[in-house]
């Protein structure tokens, strides 16, 4: 720092250090920690505790008509033993033969009492009565237990709000899966992705002049002016039902598109490895190419020389050569497959098993829910992380390596 | 050599593998050149869904669009596409951003870790370089929170610009550290030695020294803004770019506008290609 101090005077110093500051803490550090923030923060949504709640307040409205009945039934009774019945009131219509206001209060059911004339119910009002209120007493008892659930839920809620795993432990078995399937997919990327460049990077970095590497390279880099999505949509233009590759099949006799039999290419996840594998080429490529570059061809003449096949020469010489390169070629190809949208989303969306991409797009912009999304990323995040410190204990590169 | 010569039919096998590496090469670039050469195709196929096999005649519609003499619009071409027209104006803003932000960001995160000889350069060139290895979806989420979270910023342009600087500035520091750590210091030295200030030294040696890479920076910061989704998917929020607004476009229905707008990309490439070559052999000669 001191010589850093005397090389560029303090304010330019002080400038550098200030920059390198507001990189690493507002860009880098700061939000991460804000989503991870958001990861470890559990938010009720949907809750348990408001279905109670919302039970509970059923439970009272029933009980409120059922109250209604019983007074009702209490006045029949007690008109009943002056004498004075009118029509039996209805427990499905209550409003009917209300009685005048100045009838007595009732007190307990009397006695010895004979069913009113004109019930339609073969039931007794006062067997009825007792029915009713012993069903309302129940209903009453429910009622206080299903409020105390829901304020045992509440405050189970409120406690889970905050600092929880549950974004994690609560995410679904489907999306489990589909997280452990897509690294699975990653992997698939990076291994067909590694088969499809080294022979192309071998080719580039020993061609016979420097003429020919340069047209090599030119001819790779030349597609990738092509922004990535329009080298997805010109795969769809191939892989469509109507498309090029089921025209091809067609001319050769193998599937007839006029019968319908065309292939349904989008649908599989095939397609989209091979997009993917297109798409992030360069990123194998360049850096296979640049170890092996420095990879002396006279290593290689004397291995042929000594009688090695061409099969030994890439195991023994050129492939130990490239070690670098393959991890670097590996860690970008991974991290991209695995975090990439644009591909899964744009190749037969809906068609090919989801990737988990695409369930963190929907947690922040259909569903709404930030801190699930904000779990979901952090797995990314951390399985990248396992992967780079994988790849870098089996191919013992260091991160100068990694990063060029 | 010599035991080349005495022994021919060793070489034998070997042609072979050559052979096969040859053929190998000439189908790879198919493979990277058919796509572009359908999509191009397809630009100017009267056809309304892009395809360029069932060709319906020769047409520039896609490119200029159509109107009748009323000005009731045809067919709908780029001058009538105006989110994708709105959304190139965002990228070239939000490219002109990111250059601002990240190549002086990248230039003293170098002169940071090439000029401090102490122990800390190791964990902080890791953190430095970490959005490079982290995946675009993360960069773009989190940036989106803590914009939100932290200052009540709505995810927009600013954000997505935010969000591309902190990868694109690692790519920046990248190329100015190996420009840097070929230079001869002893220039700086003498400059001091004479009685520089250091700003005065750095203004006049390094900065000098180090112009070509700022332009080169600059067109990289440019190139990968532009090209940029996952990231900018996530931090735009409720904008677009140009690429975004064509991710959107290929979810819900195609049209051949988006393989005119491909083709020129490529026109721009070739030129600017053609313009660099050019410069370079002038400078050469």
């Amino acid at each position: 720092m001191g010589e850093m101090a005397r090389f560029y005077g303090r304010f330019l110093t002080g400038l550098i250090l200030a920059l390198v500051a507001f990189w690493f803490l507002a860009l880098i550090l700061m939000p991460q920690i804000s989503m991870i923030q958001r990861a470890f923060h559990y938010e009720a949504r949907d809750g348990a505790a408001a279905q109670a709640v919302l039970e509970a307040n059923r439970l009272q409205q029933r009980v409120a008509t059922m109250n209604f009945d019983i007074r009702a039934l209490e006045r029949e009774v007690a008109a009943g033993v002056s004498g004075a019945a009118p029509a039996a009131p209805s427990p499905s219509n209550p409003f009917a033969g209300l009685p005048s206001p100045g009838a007595p209060r009732p007190g307990l059911p009397t006695p010895g009492l004979t069913p009113s004339p004109g019930g339609a119910s073969a039931e007794a009002p006062e067997a009825r009565l007792e029915r009713l209120r012993a069903e309302r007493d129940g209903l009453t008892e429910t009622i206080a237990e299903s409020r105390a659930t829901a304020q045992r839920l509440r405050a189970e809620e409120a406690a889970a709000q905050g600092w929880s795993l549950r974004n994690f432990t609560l995410m679904s078995p489907l999306h489990w899966r589909i997280f452990g399937l897509t690294l699975v997919y990653a992997l698939c990327v990076t291994a067909l992705s590694f088969l499809v460049c080294y022979p192309i990077a071998y080719a580039a970095a020993q061609a016979k002049t420097p003429r020919r590497t340069a047209l090599l390279l030119l001819a790779l880099t030349i597609p990738y002016a092509l922004n990535e999505l329009l080298r997805i949509f010109a795969w769809t233009m191939i892989l469509a039902n109507q498309g090029l590759l089921n025209h091809a099949l067609d001319a050769l006799g193998i599937i007839d598109l006029s019968q319908g039999g065309a292939i349904r290419w989008l649908a599989s996840n095939g397609s989209v490895f091979l997009v993917m594998v297109y798409t992030y080429m360069l990123f194998m490529v360049f850096p296979i190419y640049g170890s092996l570059e420095t990879l002396d061809r006279n290593q290689i003449e004397a291995a042929r020389d000594l009688g090695a096949s061409s099969w030994r020469i890439h195991w023994r010489v050129a492939l130990p050569h490239a070690r670098p390169g393959v991890a670097v070629g590996a860690i970008m190809t991974f991290m991209l497959a695995v975090g990439s949208l644009s591909v899964p989303q744009l190749v037969g969306p809906g068609l090919h098993p989801d990737w988990f991409s695409q369930i963190v797009n929907r947690n922040f912009f259909e569903s709404n829910s930030w801190n699930v999304g904000s779990a979901q990323a952090l797995l990314l995040l951390v399985s990248c992380t396992i992967f780079i410190f994988l790849v870098m204990r089996v191919f013992r590169v260091g991160i100068r390596e990694i990063a060029r | 050599m010599s035991v080349a010569v005495a022994a021919p039919g060793a070489r034998t096998p070997t042609d072979w593998s050559g052979v096969i590496l040859k053929v190998y090469v000439a189908l790879f670039l198919g493979f990277m050149f058919l796509p572009i050469l359908l999509m191009a195709g397809a630009a100017f196929n009267a056809n309304p869904t892009p395809s360029a096999l069932d060709w319906r005649g020769f047409t520039t519609d896609w490119f200029t669009g159509r109107t009748d003499e009323a000005g009731r619009v045809i067919v709908r071409g780029l001058p009538q596409e105006t989110r994708f027209l709105q959304g190139l104006k965002h990228s070239i803003l939000i490219a002109l951003g990111v250059i601002a932000i990240s190549v002086p960001l990248g230039l003293a995160g170098a002169l940071l870790l090439t000029r401090i000889g102490s122990k800390a350069t190791g964990p902080l060139y890791t953190a430095l370089v970490s959005p490079l290895l982290t995946p675009g979806i993360v960069l773009g989420v989190s940036t989106m929170i803590f914009w939100r979270d932290a200052f009540g910023v709505q995810a927009g342009l600013f954000t997505a610009m935010l969000a591309q600087s902190c990868f694109i500035a690692s790519y920046c520091m990248l190329m100015f550290m190996a420009r840097l750590q070929r230079q001869d210091r002893s220039l700086e030295e003498a400059a001091l030695d004479l009685g520089a200030s250091g700003f005065f030294a750095f203004r006049r040696v390094t900065l000098p020294y180090l112009t070509p890479t700022i332009v080169a920076a600059s067109a990289i910061a440019f190139l990968q803004s532009n090209e940029n989704y996952n990231t900018t998917f996530f931090a735009i929020g409720s904008s677009w770019t140009l690429v975004t607004e064509i991710g959107a476009r290929m979810r819900f229905g195609v049209s051949p506008t988006i393989n005119a707008i491909g083709v020129i990309f490529i026109l721009l490439t070739v030129v600017f290609a053609a313009l660099w070559a050019f410069s370079l052999r002038k400078k050469t000669a």
